[in-house]
């Protein structure tokens, strides 16, 4: 096991991903939603899966899933979610305070 | 909400149990507030779809990472990130939980959506850029 190269891989990841939009997203996703631990499995997941698809197609990758219909899908994805936000707010859940979502 | 490791005093040794389970799933009554199964199946996905496909679009750092590691132990690196994946994750929704707290949730459902809606901006802005 080479923990050099772990520790190098998680340190170069970790500050990239930083503020990054995934985690902006993370972010902005789990401070209305009424359940943390979708959101917290959700972004996870996705981005375990993309960097495993990276792994496993590397240079391949973007004959797989061309970037521009990507780009442009995860938009639509993005407006869809901010226009829910802003525009039809779910109603209770936000009244309630916190307190009355488990944490996990 | 802190995530402090258990700080149960260990002052016996008695490995044998395990500490008692604190966080016992929720049975599957309804209580009024809490997302339903399927509530929760649905964020979930809306999450997992939306920010896989963000990163699919955005996957030129890590590409590039893996290919330089490609030679050797790829699986490291893979592990390496992974666990860093997991930790941004994590803060993210920890940071967004805890200005759920601070602040009035009106507030946060509009800048929570202009930051959708900047980030959906910038995605197109790099499409077209291209």
């Amino acid at each position: 096991m080479d923990w050099n190269l772990l520790g190098l891989s998680f340190v170069t990841v970790f500050i990239s991903e930083l503020g990054d939009k995934s985690q902006l997203a993370a972010i902005a996703l789990s401070g209305r939603s009424s359940s943390l631990r979708a959101v917290f499995l959700g972004s996870t997941a996705a981005l375990i899966l993309a960097s495993f698809l990276g792994v496993l197609l590397g240079d391949g990758l973007s004959q797989f899933f061309p970037t521009r219909w990507v780009k442009i899908a995860a938009a639509l994805g993005f407006a869809v979610m901010a226009i829910r936000l802003l525009f039809f707010r779910e109603n209770e859940v936000d009244e309630l305070g916190d307190e009355a979502i488990a944490p996990e | 909400m802190t995530i402090s490791p258990l700080s149960a005093p260990v002052s016996t040794p008695q490995p044998a149990e395990p500490s008692a389970p604190d966080l016992t799933p929720i049975p599957s009554q309804p209580l009024s507030s809490k997302p339903t199964w399927k509530e929760e199946l649905g964020i979930f996905a809306s999450t997992f779809i939306t920010i896989f496909l963000a990163e699919l679009g955005d996957k030129t750092q890590l590409t590039t990472l893996f290919m330089s590691a490609q030679s050797d132990t790829p699986w490291i690196v893979f592990t390496g990130a992974a666990l860093a994946l997991v930790a941004t994750s994590l803060v993210g929704v920890l940071l967004g939980r805890w200005l759920a707290k601070h602040i009035s949730p009106r507030t946060l459902e509009i800048s929570a959506g202009l930051l959708l809606l900047v980030m959906s901006a910038l995605l197109v802005a790099d499409v077209i850029k291209s």
